[in-house]
């Protein structure tokens, strides 16, 4: 019992933030047909230049930061995120999508993604770095750790939750409500129309790649604290988040979350659960999900009416 | 037994006719060539032996990343899957050579059919997505690849990877230099084989599908079988070169084949020019430079390995794609082409003429009906296009032209009605098997293969009617092949002289004004033989003067006995040239009948020309 209370806590914890990345990859797939691969490094990146501003490239721990660099060095790291997700939008994929070539925004998505990935890790070359907590979590509970039905569970994965959520929703509540949301809106269904009706369309996705990498910086910052951050965190944290958006053919905002969530919780229990006597184990937790999307595409892609010209 | 000096003397004269063959398309470029291989193949001699090892490595990725080109440059199909075949070559080689113990000549084969394999499951099951699903699809499988090989070391080895036994083929031991040897014949096979089919048989429908799959369908392309076989076989040279670096090296790294090698494979390809044979050699090479760069900065500075080479890798593709994307080669040709105009190749003055049609067949549609949603895009259509006459179809805006045209062509499929050509049933049929038997059509909008010149262009239709153009065929220039290719080539510009293209054949198809694609289009078609053409609005845009050329073309074609669909606006040209008309409204016949006839019809007057005086 105590077991599966932990695998529910810390599969929704890991998997609100998957969800958030599905999020960006189903906004920005929705908009404009890209699949932004350089996304869970853009994360990174914003993680680590956080670090680099609280504390350069030296360890820090919980204590060491000064409170008031610690906030600016937030505030740096999410803009940057902001800045780098529309001006790598604007200068290298949005050419490509004008001419139609898929090869272009692909080359594209992912030279940014190995150019950020290796500029952080020239810089950084620890094999993990910790990232502190804005939040005080420590004090709550014992030393961050409460017992939940005979499991211990840190109190901050009950946090990751529900800001994930929240900004899960806040993402669904811009797109609906809002007329920067309604616009866009009407841009993924009909462009053309959207450009000729006078919306400043390349304006306004610019944004929104900007907005959508601040929102993944967001949801990792939240997230890093809970466990060492690695230069290659962010590129899983993207994959997984890519295998939950494709699970749900990048669709709504609160269905790429909810898949993100049960990947997350497909994860954990792969890890660590046993059904009758038969447990797989971790090296299991994280090939099974992409496993299982790749077979799901083959499954929809044969089930379809075949495109001219296809197999 | 007489028989055996005659077939001496045929086997004879076939060898001094090849011979001869041979010495007349041998050119000045291909003696460069063979001397530059030469070349390559004595630099062994210059190179302490722990280079060689590092340039066998090379050429070996070189080889994986011109397959690569094969679905790219070729194919067009964005694949981020080329480091997991590499990768599965590798470990297929690996595991049976370490552990089951199987000779190296056999477990080679054994590892390049299972990288064909995993190329064929994967080209099947992403063969229908569009380019952005197919790029995801192979990324995961690149990562599916790593992560399996560094999670079960039981199957993979763990942290030491698997140590390969010793190579020995034929009792001798394969030293870097003969690895050298080796990966250098099969680059120079793999560039060759690029190069002769990048222009000819399965190429060119390849290309075609690349740039404007309706109209390739159209011309009976069939464009997902080709597609496929450039997919597998791109694996299946991964496989090759994964395989053989595992016996270079001794080792099989489980860490090494991932999505960094793909990334770094497709890069290469675009940096050097995807269209281009040597392009991923020239690309894998300028990567090749800034890791080398990286790994004496990276050293000097204590950095983990690797890191800076992405990042140098990541930049340079980074500022290729800022420059415009085309890749290095792309621009030295455009360079070259600017610095010394193109000859026009010479052929023979007096193209053959186009030949009556074979077999002559009405097309006949009965009760063919199509929805869309709610609404009703043809209702019962009745239609017949005798041999030898043209048959107009008007209406107003939206009363289903086009529609019933690409329900006839097999573009869109008819829910319910039956469509034959005499007495072939075609209901049901793909768009391609429909060309084969004989009804081709062509595209609303102007949808020629701006990337082709003219005379390809004609040659992707002439493709259908060749039996011989298979890519084994094609690579060896079998006397068959090369037979079947002069008879294609020849009716591609009868066509194109019918339509009077002929000359300046060798120009891009993007080079043509609308007027001349329009005619180009019709060339295409009519290159593949066919018995009943299928044209929408083929007169669109053009002068009195092009409009009377083109109604000159259609009866002509209806003089060799081809029936001739044809959706026009222009009354005009339809009286010159339609001996009948059918009028379509809101999804129904309303009437057929000579334009005058029709013209006298109460329904036809209420519904249409009310407003146009005929």
């Amino acid at each position: 019992m105590s077991l599966v209370v932990q695998v529910i806590v810390t599969g929704l914890a890991a998997g609100g933030v998957y969800g958030i990345f599905a999020v960006g990859y189903s906004l920005i797939y929705r908009l404009t047909g890209v699949v932004y691969f350089a996304f869970g490094d853009l994360v990174s990146f914003a993680v680590f230049a956080t670090l680099l501003v609280a504390a350069g490239t030296a360890p820090v721990s919980q204590t060491s930061l000064p409170p008031g660099r610690f906030l600016l060095a937030l505030l740096v790291g999410l803009l940057l995120c902001v800045g780098v997700g529309a001006a790598t939008y604007i200068l290298f994929i949005e050419p490509y999508l004008l001419r139609g070539s898929t090869l272009g925004w692909v080359a594209a998505t992912l030279a940014i993604a190995f150019a950020l990935h290796g500029m952080v890790g020239a810089v950084f070359t620890r094999p993990a770095y910790v990232f502190p907590d804005p939040l005080p979590f420590d004090e709550l509970g014992r030393d961050g750790v409460v017992s939940v039905a005979g499991a211990s569970i840190q109190v901050r994965s009950f946090f990751v939750i529900g800001f994930a959520a929240l900004l899960a929703a806040a993402a669904a509540w811009t797109l609906e409500r809002t007329r920067h949301g309604r616009a866009l809106q009407a841009i993924a269904s009909e462009p053309e129309g959207a450009r000729f009706a006078g919306l400043p369309v390349e304006r306004l996705v610019a944004l929104t790649f900007g907005l959508v990498g601040g929102l993944a910086a967001l949801a990792a910052v939240v997230a890093a604290p809970s466990a060492p951050f690695t230069v290659d965190t962010g590129a899983l944290l993207g994959l997984k988040g890519l295998v939950a958006a494709l699970i749900v053919r990048f669709g709504s905002p609160w269905a790429a979350f909810a898949a993100g969530l049960g990947v997350g919780l497909a994860e954990a229990a792969i890890d660590n659960l046993r059904i009758a006597d038969l447990g797989l184990g971790p090296q299991y937790g994280e090939i099974l999900p992409l496993a299982f999307a790749l077979g799901l595409i083959a499954y929809r892609s044969l089930r379809s009416e075949p495109v001219p010209g296809r197999a | 037994m007489s028989a055996a000096p005659a077939v001496l003397g045929q086997t004879r004269s076939a060898l001094t006719a090849a011979a001869r063959e041979l010495r007349a398309s041998w050119s000045r470029t291909a003696t460069l060539w063979a001397l530059v291989f030469a070349a390559a193949l004595l630099a062994p001699a210059a190179l302490p032996e722990g280079r060689l090892v590092d340039l066998a490595g090379f050429v070996y990725l070189a080889l994986a990343a011109v397959g690569l080109g094969y679905a790219m440059g070729l194919a067009g199909i964005p694949s981020l899957g080329q480091g997991a075949f590499f990768g599965i070559g590798a470990f297929a080689e690996a595991i049976s050579r370490a552990k089951g113990g199987v000779p190296l000549l056999p477990s080679l084969l054994l590892a390049v059919l299972v990288a064909a394999a995993c190329g064929v499951l994967t080209g099947l099951a992403t063969g229908r997505l569009r380019g952005a699903f197919v790029a995801v699809s192979t990324w995961i499988l690149s990562w599916i690849v790593l992560l399996v090989l560094t999670s079960f070391p039981g199957i993979s080895g763990g942290a030491q990877g698997l140590v390969m036994p010793e190579s020995r083929v034929l009792g001798q031991t394969l030293t870097p230099t003969a690895h050298y040897v080796i990966g250098l014949t099969l680059l120079g096979l793999a560039l060759l084989a690029f190069a002769v089919l990048a222009h000819r048989g399965p190429g060119l429908g390849l290309a075609a599908g690349r740039d404007q799959v309706e109209a390739a369908l159209g011309l009976g392309v069939p464009v997902a079988r080709l597609r496929l076989g450039a997919f597998t076989a791109s694996a299946a040279i991964a496989g090759l070169a994964g395989a053989l670096s595992v016996e270079l090296s001794q080792v099989a790294d489980p860490s090494a084949y991932g999505p960094v090698l793909s990334f770094e494979l497709f890069v290469a390809v675009i940096l050097g020019g995807a269209r281009y044979a040597l392009g991923p050699v020239l690309g894998l090479a300028v990567i090749a430079g800034f890791s080398n760069a990286a790994e004496e900065i990276g050293a000097a500075r204590g950095l983990p390995p690797g890191r800076l080479e992405e990042m140098l890798t990541g930049y340079g593709m980074l500022l290729v794609l800022g420059l415009g994307g085309a890749g290095l080669l792309p621009y030295a040709d455009a360079w070259w082409r600017r610095v010394r105009h193109r000859r026009e190749q010479s052929r023979a003055e007096t193209p053959a003429t186009l030949d009556p049609v074979d077999g002559p067949a009405p097309l006949a549609a009965h009760g063919v009906s199509k929805r869309f949603g709610s609404l009703e895009a043809l209702d019962r259509l009745e239609l017949e296009v005798a041999p030898g006459s043209v048959h107009a179809l008007i209406g107003p805006n939206g009363s289903g032209k086009t529609t019933a045209l690409k329900v006839i062509a097999g573009q869109l499929g008819a829910d319910d009605g039956s469509i034959a050509l005499g007495v072939d049933d075609l209901t049901g049929l793909p768009e391609p098997e429909r060309a084969e038997r004989g009804v081709v059509g062509t595209q609303q909008t102007t949808a020629v293969f701006a990337d082709l010149t003219v005379l390809e262009n004609a040659l992707v239709g002439a493709g259908l009617r060749r039996r011989s153009a298979g890519p084994f065929r094609t690579f060896f220039r079998t006397p068959k092949a090369r037979a079947d290719e002069r008879r294609a080539e020849e009716r591609a510009l009868a066509a194109l002289a019918f339509v009077g293209l002929d000359d300046g054949a060798d120009r891009r198809a993007s080079e043509l004004t609308a007027h001349e694609q329009r005619l180009l289009m019709i060339a295409s078609a009519l290159a593949t033989e066919p018995r009943v053409l299928l044209l929408d609005e083929p007169a669109a845009g053009a002068s009195a003067a092009e409009l009377e050329r083109l109604a000159d073309l259609l009866r002509s074609l209806r003089d060799r006995g081809l029936g001739v669909l044809v959706i026009e606006h222009n009354l005009r040209f339809v009286r010159r040239v339609a001996d009948l008309v059918t009028v379509l409204e809101a999804g129904r016949r309303i009437a057929t009948g000579t334009l005058a006839e029709v013209a006298a019809d109460e329904a036809v007057r209420t519904a249409y020309l009310g407003r146009q005086s005929l």
